[in-house]
C-alpha cells in the first residue's frame, strides 16, 4: 500500500440544508512509481479528492493513507508526511507572492525549518529539474516570465520538497501546444529516471493519456472504473455517456476496428497509432 | 434569409500598439486587413501572444486602432457617439466565465445589456424569455451564477449577449476552461445560433479541432495575418502551424505520418471520420 | 464550496411579504422599528410581537431561521437580565441570594426589554429573509437618491454594491482555494506570535489582491463590452413600481402607529 484511501467519504456542511456529499466510499490505491490519471466531469469530486491525499481535508469517514501511515493522525506527524506528497493546484503560477523567483521556490522548503544553505541547494536543484538556467533565473521577478516559464516554476516551487508524490489538478490549463509538450516531456522523465509517483486531474487526455498506468474516474463522489487505461478508455460509450471524452487517437482506432480493420483500439497517441495502421498494411502484404 | 455576401465588419490596415508597457517595442496587432461576412463562422489561431484577442477587442471597440480602421455594420469604432451601438451589434464573450457575470442572478445577468440599450422593462422581459428559452435556460433564471456550471455559465453569458440581438459574436477561447461536456455544450449552441439564425461568429481558439466547423480558418502570428482559408486548406497544411509551434486535428497529424509511410491517403482529411473512410477504402482496393 | 455560501439571508418563497415592494418594506420597518422603542406598555408590546409571530408565519420561512437570527441578541440577552434583575430596586423581593436582592419591578423592566429586542430583530429578520440581497440593495439606493443633489454618484453606488454582492462567494471561495494551496506547501496560519501570523498572510493576501484585481479587470472589460457606461442611463429589467397592495400595507403600518400614538401607549 503506498498512497491511497479506504472508503473515504467527505460531506461538506454536513447537518445543514446545504449539506453536500462531494466523495461516496471511495477505495484505491496507486503503487509506488505509478502513474494515475482521476478524470471525471467538473463537480464530480476531483480536486476534494486530490485535497485528501495531501491532508488538506478531514474525512467524514473512511481513511487516506500513505506509506504506511494514515493521513488522518494530527500535528507534526501529518506535516511530515504531507511534505513528501507535493501538490500543484490549477494555475499554480496564481499563488505566486514573492519578489523573486528564488524566494518563491524557496517558499516550501523554508517553511519545512530547513538551513538556508540547504534551501539554496534546493531551489538550484528544483529550478535545474525544471530545464531552466538558475543562474539566470532567480533574482528575476515572478510576474515577468512567460506562460510556460511561470507553470515551470510554480512546479519547482513544489518540486523543492523534494516530494514522492506529485499531484497535479489540470497541468496544462492555459498553455499552448508547445507549453504543453515540455511540461509533459518533463513529467514522464521525473517519472522514469526518480520513479516519482503521479496523480494528475485532467480532461485533457490526448497527450497524458500514453504516460498513464492507471485510470480513475469519478462520477458524483463515486469511484465508477479504476484500471489500466486500456481497460478503462476501451468503454467509450460509457465514458461519453457520462460527458466524458477519451483520448481522440483511440477514438480514431476504435472507428477503425468497428469498421472491420484488425488493428488495436487501445491506443493513446500518435505514433503508436502510426505503428498500428503500418503494422497492419505489413501484415496485409505478408 | 441571410445574405452572406455583405460585410459586418471590415477591418482594414489595422495596427494597434499597448503603451506604457516594457516590451512595446513590437506592436501587437500591423497591417492586418479583414472582413466578417454575415452569417459567417471565422475561427481565429495562433500562438499565444499573437495578438488574436487584441483583434477582437479592436472588433468591439473596447480597443481602438493606432493605425487604420474598424467599421462595424459600417460605423467607425472611432466614432464615440455610436458605440453602443457597435457593441449591440457585436457582442463579446470572455474565456473566464466567472469573470464576466455581472448580476446575482442569470435572469438580471441576461438582462444586463438591455438596460444599457435602455429599453423598457417590457421589452427586456419579452427578450429575456426569448432567448433563454433558444438556449435552454429556462429553468436556471433565479438562480445565482455561482452555483452554476462553468458551460452553463458561459451559456448564460451568450444568452446576454444574443439578447442584443448582434449579427456578430466574438469569442475568446470560450472552453478553455470548461469540461469536455460543458465545452460541447456550449460548441453546439454556437453552431446553432450560426447555422439557424444566421448570427456570425468570430471564435478564437487553441483547440483545431474546433476550428474544424468554422467557414473559414485565419491564422495570426506577431501580430500579422500569415494566412487564411477554408479548415481544410489551413488545418491541412501541417508544416504552416508546425513552424508556429501549433498543432493541427488528431486526425491531420496522424494522416501526415502515414503519408510520409508512404501511405496514399487524399488531400484534405480533416475530421476523424475523413481519415477512418479514407484508410477504410485503401484497405479495400488493395 | 461555493455551492454552500449563501447569499443574505434570502429565503426564497412567494408569500405577500417576498411580495412587497422592497421600498414599502424598509419603509414600514423603520416606522415599526420607531414605534416599538416608543412603546411603554405590555399589553402594546405583546400586541407588536403578535403581529410580527402573525408575518411570521405567513412567509412560510421555517421558524428555525428566526430562531437563528435571533442567536446573536442572546449575550445582550443574558446582560440586560443582569443589569435589570439585579440592579433595578423596586416592587416586591422575589429573590434574596445574600446581599443580592431581585425585586420585581427590576424583572418586569428586564423582560420587557428583552421582548422588545427579540421583536425588534423578528421585524428586521421579516425584511432580510423575505427580501434578495439584490432588491434590498436596490431598496437601500432608492433612499439614497435625494443624496444625488449633494454630487453622490448614487447609481454607481448601487451598481457597485450589486456587484459586490455578486462577487463575495467567488471571492470567499478563492481565498479558501489559495489558504489551502499554500497551506500545502507548507505555509502555517495558526500558530505562532500574533506578529508571525500577520507576515505568515503575506503568502495569502498578494495572490487574492492579483486574483482580485485581475476579475475586476475583466469583469469591467465584460461591462463595457455589452454597454455599459459610467453616468449613463439604465433602464430596469423590473420596473420598482409601488404596487396597491404597498399602499395598503404602508397605510395599515402608519394606522398602528397612529393608534398606538393616540391611544399613549
Amino acid at each position: 500500500m503506498f498512497i491511497g484511501t479506504d472508503r473515504l467519504t467527505h460531506t461538506y456542511m454536513p447537518g445543514t440544508p446545504y449539506a453536500k456529499k462531494a466523495l461516496d466510499n471511495v477505495s484505491f490505491e496507486i503503487k509506488q512509481g505509478g502513474f494515475a490519471l482521476v478524470i471525471g466531469r467538473s463537480g464530480s469530486g476531483k480536486s476534494t479528492l486530490i485535497q485528501h491525499l495531501n491532508g488538506l481535508l478531514k474525512p467524514t469517514s473512511g481513511r487516506v493513507f500513505f506509506d504506511g501511515h494514515d493521513l488522518g493522525q494530527k500535528g507534526n506527524e501529518l506535516l511530515k508526511i504531507r511534505r513528501k506528497i507535493g501538490l500543484v493546484f490549477q494555475m499554480p503560477e496564481e499563488l505566486f507572492f514573492s519578489e523573486t523567483i528564488f524566494d518563491e521556490i524557496a517558499f516550501a522548503p523554508r517553511n519545512l525549518g530547513l538551513e538556508e544553505t540547504e534551501v539554496q541547494t534546493r531551489v538550484i536543484e528544483a529550478l535545474e529539474e525544471v530545464g531552466m538556467e538558475a543562474e539566470q533565473f532567480i533574482d528575476r521577478h515572478p510576474f515577468q516570465l512567460s506562460a510556460g516559464q511561470k507553470r515551470m516554476v510554480a512546479l519547482a516551487a513544489v518540486l523543492s520538497l523534494r516530494p514522492e508524490v506529485l499531484i497535479l489538478d489540470e497541468p496544462t490549463a492555459g498553455l499552448d501546444h508547445s507549453g504543453q509538450k515540455i511540461l509533459f516531456k518533463l513529467l514522464a522523465s521525473l517519472n522514469k529516471k526518480k520513479n516519482m509517483t503521479f496523480i494528475i486531474c485532467t480532461h485533457h487526455l490526448d497527450q497524458v493519456a500514453a504516460l498513464a498506468d492507471q485510470v480513475l474516474v469519478l462520477q458524483e463522489g463515486r469511484l465508477v472504473m479504476d484500471g489500466f487505461p486500456q481497460k478503462i478508455f476501451g468503454r467509450r460509450s460509457q465514458l461519453i455517456k457520462m460527458g466524458l471524452s477519451p483520448p481522440v487517437t483511440a477514438e480514431i482506432m476504435a472507428d477503425l476496428a468497428e469498421r472491420g480493420l484488425d488493428v488495436r483500439s487501445d491506443i493513446f497517441n500518435l505514433e503508436d497509432a502510426r505503428a498500428e495502421i503500418n503494422r497492419l498494411r505489413r501484415h496485409r502484404v505478408k | 434569409m441571410v445574405n452572406r455576401s455583405e460585410i459586418i465588419i471590415e477591418a482594414k490596415d489595422l495596427a494597434y500598439q499597448y503603451t506604457g508597457e516594457e516590451e512595446a517595442s513590437s506592436p501587437a496587432l500591423s497591417g492586418v486587413n479583414i472582413s466578417v461576412h454575415r452569417g459567417e463562422y471565422i475561427a481565429l489561431i495562433g500562438p499565444n501572444g499573437s495578438g488574436k484577442t487584441t483583434l477582437l477587442k479592436l472588433f468591439n471597440a473596447l480597443l481602438v486602432p493606432t493605425n487604420g480602421e474598424v467599421r462595424v455594420e459600417g460605423i467607425s469604432t472611432f466614432d464615440e457617439e455610436n458605440i453602443l451601438s457597435i457593441r449591440r451589434h457585436c457582442g463579446m464573450i470572455f474565456q473566464n466565465p466567472d469573470n464576466q457575470l455581472v448580476a446575482t442572478t442569470v435572469e438580471e445577468d441576461i438582462a444586463f445589456g438591455l438596460e444599457n440599450l435602455t429599453l423598457p422593462s417590457a421589452e427586456i422581459q419579452k427578450r429575456v424569455g426569448q432567448v433563454s428559452s433558444v438556449l435552454g435556460l429556462q429553468d436556471l433564471l433565479q438562480q445565482a451564477p455561482h452555483m452554476l456550471s462553468g458551460g452553463e455559465k458561459q451559456r448564460v453569458a451568450i444568452a446576454g449577449v444574443l439578447a442584443m440581438q448582434p449579427g456578430c459574436i466574438l469569442m475568446d477561447e470560450p472552453t478553455a476552461m470548461l469540461d469536455p461536456a460543458g465545452r460541447n455544450d456550449v460548441l453546439q449552441t454556437v453552431q446553432h445560433l450560426n447555422s439557424e439564425q444566421g448570427l456570425a461568429v468570430v471564435h478564437v481558439t487553441h483547440f483545431p479541432e474546433e476550428a474544424v466547423m468554422a467557414d473559414r480558418v485565419v491564422v495570426l502570428e506577431d501580430g500579422r495575418l500569415v494566412a487564411q482559408g477554408s479548415p481544410k486548406e489551413i488545418l491541412g497544411n501541417t508544416s504552416l502551424l508546425h513552424g508556429l509551434g501549433l498543432q493541427s486535428t488528431a486526425a491531420v497529424e496522424l494522416a501526415s505520418l502515414l503519408r510520409q509511410d508512404g501511405f496514399d491517403l487524399p488531400e484534405g482529411i480533416i475530421t476523424n471520420r475523413e481519415l477512418v473512410n479514407s484508410i477504410c477504402s485503401l484497405e479495400q482496393t488493395d | 464550496m461555493s455551492r454552500s455560501i449563501t447569499l443574505g439571508q434570502y429565503y426564497p418563497g412567494k408569500s405577500l411579504i417576498h411580495r412587497l415592494n422592497p421600498r414599502a418594506k424598509i419603509l414600514s420597518l423603520v416606522m415599526v422599528l420607531i414605534l416599538l422603542f416608543s412603546l411603554h406598555t405590555y399589553e402594546a408590546l405583546l400586541a407588536q410581537l403578535a403581529v410580527a409571530l402573525l408575518l411570521i408565519w405567513n412567509t412560510r420561512v421555517p421558524f428555525r431561521y428566526f430562531l437563528r437570527g435571533l442567536r446573536p441578541i442572546l449575550y445582550i440577552a443574558l446582560f440586560a437580565i443582569i443589569i435589570y434583575f439585579f440592579f433595578t430596586s423596586g416592587g416586591v423581593v422575589l429573590l434574596r441570594i445574600g446581599f443580592i436582592t431581585v425585586e420585581s419591578h427590576g424583572v418586569q423592566q428586564g423582560i420587557f426589554i428583552i421582548l422588545r429586542l427579540i421583536t425588534l430583530v423578528l421585524f428586521s429578520l421579516l425584511l432580510t429573509l423575505t427580501t434578495t440581497p439584490l432588491a434590498l440593495t436596490h431598496g437601500i439606493g432608492y433612499f439614497l437618491k435625494p443624496l444625488r443633489y449633494v454630487g453622490l454618484p448614487t447609481e454607481e453606488i448601487a451598481m457597485i454594491m450589486a456587484i459586490a454582492l455578486r462577487f463575495i462567494p467567488t471571492l470567499m471561495e478563492e481565498s479558501q482555494r489559495l489558504m489551502r494551496a499554500q497551506v500545502s506547501r507548507g505555509a502555517d496560519f495558526e500558530t505562532g506570535s500574533i506578529f508571525r501570523r500577520a507576515k505568515s498572510l503575506v503568502p495569502l493576501i498578494v495572490p487574492l489582491f492579483v486574483s482580485a484585481f485581475r476579475r475586476a479587470d475583466d469583469l469591467a472589460l465584460a461591462m463595457e463590452a455589452r454597454g455599459y457606461q459610467v453616468g449613463a442611463v439604465r433602464t430596469r429589467m423590473y420596473e420598482d413600481t409601488i404596487m396597491p397592495l404597498d399602499w395598503t400595507v404602508l397605510l395599515v403600518v402608519i394606522a398602528m402607529v397612529a393608534v398606538a400614538w393616540i391611544l399613549g401607549l
